[in-house]
C-alpha cells in the first residue's frame, strides 16, 4: 500500500461532464476539486446558460472545458471515444433528450461497459410526469419543500436557491458510491435521478406528522414546534437581525441572566419550552428591547459566551466577508484571467493530510482542446484544425 | 454482478446525535452500509424531537429520529465509562468509518478520537461533523437549524424583496435543510474518504462544517461577490431583476387559485408566448408594457395582478396541466398530503413502508435515485429500538 497521504481520494478518475446550468455542473466540482479529472463538453452553438456572469466561475472550477457538437455525427462519435477513456458520465437534459442525441445508457454501456452514467432531471426518467419541464425554484414548489417553509397566512414564498445545490451535491455522492461499487465489484452504473425527489426526501417529519396525526404541516415562519424562543430579533441599524434559537432551559436561563431579566427566569410560566413556545410573543418583545441595543455580530458574540446559540441574518455580501469563512480556510485566493486576486468559494470539508482541494479558476470553453482532442485521443492536428473548421470540434 | 446496495461489507459506527450526523449515516445505510447507531445510555436526542403521534413525546416514537435511523443497527454505550470505551474501540477496529458530529459528544475528550482510534485500525475513515468546523473564530459556536440558515445568506434569498424588510424579517425554510446539508455534505466526504482508502489504504480524519456546506450551496452568490457585485436588495423597490433562484416578474412567481397556488415561470420569450395562449390570448398581451422580458420586469404588479385574475378560477393542477402541455414550466405548490397521492411518486414507488414495533408501519420518503446494478435496501430494518442490537452486537466482541 502507498504512505503518502497527500493524494486526493478522486485522482485518477475520469469524468466526461456533459452537464449544463446548475445541478450538474456542481456536482462535478466537487469531484474535479477532490482530483477527478473533469472533461467538460460543451458548444458554442449552444452554450451553457449559465457562462452569463461570475456564477459560472463557481459551478465550473477547477475542470478543464473542450468544444463539442454532439447534433453532428462525427461530434457524435468523439463523445464515444471519451466514453470509452472515462470512468463516469454526468448529463443532465430534460428526460429524454440524451437517448434523442444517441447517448442513452445502453448504447453508453455498449461503448464501455463498466462506466458509470448519472443521469439527473426534475422528476426522474421514468414515470408519467418524467417530461414535465423544471427549474429547480419551481420544483422547491412542486415537492411541498415551500409549503413548510414561509410565513403562515401569506401567499407562498417565492424562490430561494436550492434545489440545485443540494442535487449537486446529492450527485456527487451518489457518484462517487457508484465509484465505491465500481473498486469493490467491477461494475459500473445507470443513475436515475430524480431532482423533485431529493427535494421531497428532506421532508421526512412533514410526512410522517401527517401519517401520525393526519396534520397538513404549515409554515411557521422562523418559529419551531418545539424549542422557544425561535426566532430572530431586531438589532440595532437598518434591516439587521440576529437568529436565536433556545433548545433547552438551560440556554433559557442564560438568555435571561444575559438580557437582565430574571423576572423572565424565575417565572414558571417560562419554565419550559411548551410554556415558552405559549408566549412567545410577549417574550419577543423582552428579548427584542435587548437586542435592539447591539449590532448583529455583537448580539451573537454574547449570547454564544453564554451558550446560546445566535448568528445574524446575512446577505450573501455579507457571508463573503465573514470573518470566520477567511480564517476557516474556506475561500482560495485565485490571481482570474482578468489579472484580478479574488478569493473563490471552497469546499465545506478539510481532509487531514496534505490534501487540499483543487480550487482553480473556471475554464473557458475550448481552452483544453488540444489535450482533450490530441493528448488523450490522439488525433492528429489537421484532424483537430479540419474538425473546428467543420463546426465539429465547435 | 448485483449488489444489496452500493456499499456491501462497509461498517459505520454512527456515533452522531440530533440530525446532521445521524443524516450522514442514514445515506450510508441506505446505500447498503452496515450502520452501527451508538448510543448513549438515555438515548439519542432526536429521540426526543417531533413529531410524536398524538403529540405525546415518547423516545420510541419520534417522526424524525424514526427517519433519520431506518436501516441501522442500535447498541447503546455509555462512552464516559471504561466498559462502554472499551467496547467501543474493539467496535472500531472492525469499522471501516467513524461518524460523529459534537457538541456534546467530542469523542477526542473521551479518549476516543481519531489518532487513538488509528492506533487501533489504521485505515479507519473519521468524519466529524460540528457548526462551524475545527478552526475560525466560530470554532466552539453552537448551532442550530436556524442559525445556520440565516447566518448563510439562506433566510435571505429564500423570502426574497419585501415591501418593508424592518417588519419583515428573512426567514428560514420548513423542517432541518441546513442540518441535512450538513450531514449530506459529511456523506459526500466520508465517500470519497472511503474511496480513497480502498485505492491507498489510507483513511484519515475529516472535518465538516455544517456552517460552510450551506455557504456552499450559495456558491453563485459567493462569485457574484468576488466580481464585486452587491447582494440581491430585500427591499422590494430596489429590485431591478431576481436573481438566480428568486422569482419576481419575469423569472416567474406565484399565481392564487381556487384551492391553491400554482408556481410559474415562462422566462423566456418563446415560452411566454405558449402561456399567453394558455390564457387565451387576453387583450392586454399586446400591451408594450408586457411585451419584453424587459417591459415585463419593469411592470410586474400590474402583470401579476392581471394573471391572478385569470388563475382565480381554476385549481392548481389544472393550470399545472394546462401549461406544462404547452411546455411551459409551472407546478402546482404542493402539500405533503399531495405528494402523498401524487401519480409519479406513487409510480416511482418513492414512498417505502417500513414495519416498526412501537408505531407500527408507516410510509417514509424514500431515495432520489435508482441503481441499475445494485438497487438500494431503502427498507431493510426500521429504527433501532433503544439498545436493541446490544446482544448481537456487543457480546461478541472480544
Amino acid at each position: 500500500m502507498f504512505e503518502s497521504t497527500n493524494q486526493l481520494p478522486l485522482h485518477g478518475i475520469r469524468v466526461l461532464d456533459l452537464s449544463w446550468i446548475i445541478a450538474g455542473p456542481t456536482s462535478t466540482r466537487f469531484l474535479a476539486s477532490m482530483g477527478a479529472e473533469v472533461i467538460k463538453v460543451g458548444s458554442a452553438r449552444r452554450p451553457d446558460p449559465s457562462t452569463r456572469g461570475p456564477a459560472f466561475q463557481a459551478y465550473n472550477q477547477s475542470k478543464l472545458y473542450a468544444s463539442l457538437n454532439i447534433s453532428k455525427p462525427e461530434g457524435l462519435e468523439l463523445v464515444k471515444h471519451l466514453l470509452s477513456v472515462s470512468d463516469v458520465v454526468i448529463e443532465n437534459f430534460a428526460a429524454g433528450v440524451i437517448e434523442r442525441l444517441g447517448l442513452g445508457y445502453e448504447i453508453v454501456r455498449g461503448v464501455n461497459p463498466d462506466i458509470i452514467m448519472v443521469a439527473s432531471s426534475g422528476t426522474g426518467h421514468y414515470g408519467p410526469h418524467t417530461d414535465y419541464v423544471a427549474y429547480g425554484s419551481l420544483l422547491q414548489h412542486y415537492t411541498g419543500w415551500n409549503s413548510i417553509s414561509g410565513y403562515p397566512q401569506r401567499e407562498p414564498v417565492p424562490g430561494g436557491l436550492w434545489a440545485d445545490p443540494w442535487v449537486g451535491m446529492e450527485l456527487a455522492m451518489v457518484t462517487v458510491a457508484a465509484l465505491n461499487n465500481r473498486a469493490q465489484t467491477g461494475q459500473g452504473q445507470y443513475v436515475d435521478f430524480s431532482m423533485a425527489e431529493a427535494l421531497s426526501a428532506c421532508l421526512p417529519e412533514a410526512v410522517l406528522d401527517y401519517q401520525m396525526n393526519d396534520r397538513v404541516k404549515e409554515p411557521m415562519g422562523n418559529r419551531d414546534d418545539w424549542y422557544a424562543p425561535h426566532n430572530v430579533f431586531h438589532c440595532a441599524g437598518s434591516d439587521r437581525w440576529v437568529a436565536i434559537a433556545v433548545t433547552n432551559d438551560e440556554e433559557w436561563a442564560s438568555l435571561c441572566r444575559l438580557i437582565e431579566r430574571p423576572d423572565l427566569a424565575s417565572d414558571t410560566r417560562y419554565a419550559d419550552a411548551e410554556g415558552r413556545r405559549r408566549y412567545q410573543d410577549r417574550l419577543g418583545v423582552a428579548i427584542t428591547e435587548w437586542t435592539m441595543q447591539h449590532e448583529d455580530h455583537q448580539a451573537m458574540a454574547l449570547l454564544q459566551q453564554v451558550g446560546v446559540p445566535a448568528g445574524p441574518s446575512q446577505d450573501i455580501l455579507r457571508v463573503f466577508k465573514e470573518e470566520q469563512l477567511a480564517e476557516s480556510g474556506y475561500f482560495s485566493r485565485v490571481e482570474t484571467r482578468d489579472g484580478i486576486i479574488r478569493d473563490l468559494p471552497g469546499l465545506p470539508w478539510r481532509f487531514d493530510g496534505d490534501r487540499s482541494p483543487i480550487l482553480t479558476e473556471a475554464p473557458e470553453l475550448g481552452q483544453d482542446n488540444s489535450f482533450v482532442y490530441r493528448e488523450l485521443l490522439g488525433l492528429t492536428q489537421e484532424d483537430l484544425e479540419r474538425m473546428v473548421a467543420d463546426q465539429i470540434i465547435y | 454482478m448485483t449488489t444489496d446496495g452500493l456499499l456491501p461489507g462497509v461498517r459505520v459506527l454512527d456515533v452522531g446525535q440530533g440530525i446532521s450526523g445521524p443524516y450522514c449515516g442514514k445515506i450510508l445505510a441506505q446505500m447498503g452500509a452496515e450502520v452501527i447507531k451508538v448510543e448513549p445510555p438515555d438515548g439519542d436526542s432526536a429521540r426526543r424531537m417531533g413529531p410524536f403521534p398524538k403529540n405525546i413525546s415518547h423516545p420510541e416514537k419520534s417522526g424524525l429520529f424514526l427517519a433519520l435511523n431506518a436501516n441501522k443497527y442500535g447498541v447503546t454505550l455509555d462512552l464516559t465509562s471504561p466498559e462502554g470505551a472499551d467496547s467501543f474501540r474493539k467496535l472500531a477496529a472492525t469499522a471501516d468509518i467513524v461518524i460523529e458530529n459534537p457538541p456534546p459528544v467530542f469523542l477526542e475528550d473521551l479518549g476516543l478520537g481519531y489518532e487513538s482510534l488509528k492506533a487501533i485500525n489504521p485505515g479507519i475513515v473519521f468524519s466529524s461533523i460540528t457548526p462551524f468546523g475545527n478552526r475560525g473564530p466560530y470554532k466552539d459556536y453552537k448551532a442550530t437549524d436556524l442559525v445556520l440558515y440565516h447566518m448563510s445568506g439562506h433566510a435571505h434569498g429564500l423570502l426574497g424583496a419585501v415591501k418593508d424588510p424592518d417588519n419583515d424579517p428573512p426567514i428560514r425554510a420548513g423542517g432541518h435543510q441546513a442540518e441535512f446539508v450538513g450531514g449530506l455534505a459529511a456523506a459526500t466526504a466520508t465517500m470519497m474518504a472511503l474511496y480513497g482508502k480502498r485505492m491507498t489504504g489510507i483513511g484519515g480524519r475529516i472535518d465538516i462544517s455544517s456552517f460552510e456546506a450551506m455557504v456552499t450551496q450559495l456558491i453563485s452568490g459567493l462569485a457574484n461577490s468576488a466580481w464585486g457585485r452587491p447582494a440581491p436588495p430585500r427591499d422590494i423597490s430596489k429590485v431591478e431583476e431576481a436573481a438566480i433562484g428568486g422569482m419576481v416578474g419575469a423569472i416567474g412567481g406565484i399565481l392564487p387559485c381556487n384551492d391553491g397556488y400554482v408556481a410559474i415561470s415562462p422566462r423566456e420569450d418563446a415560452q411566454w408566448e405558449r402561456w399567453l395562449g394558455v390564457m387565451g390570448n387576453p387583450e392586454w398581451s399586446t400591451d408594450d408594457r408586457y411585451s419584453t422580458r424587459d417591459s415585463r420586469q419593469k411592470n410586474s404588479p400590474s402583470l401579476w395582478k392581471l394573471l391572478s385574475d385569470w388563475s382565480v378560477h381554476y385549481s392548481k393542477h389544472e393550470i399545472a396541466s394546462l401549461g406544462q402541455e404547452q411546455r411551459i414550466p409551472c407546478f402546482p405548490v404542493n402539500t405533503v398530503l399531495d405528494l402523498m397521492s401524487d401519480e409519479h411518486l406513487a409510480h416511482r414507488e418513492f414512498f417505502v413502508e417500513i414495519q416498526h414495533p412501537a408505531v407500527g408501519v408507516l410510509k417514509y420518503p424514500g431515495s432520489a435515485y435508482k441503481l441499475s446494478n445494485s438497487p438500494l435496501p431503502l427498507a431493510a430494518r426500521p429504527a433501532p429500538l433503544l439498545g436493541e442490537h446490544n446482544s448481537e452486537i456487543l457480546e461478541g466482541l472480544r
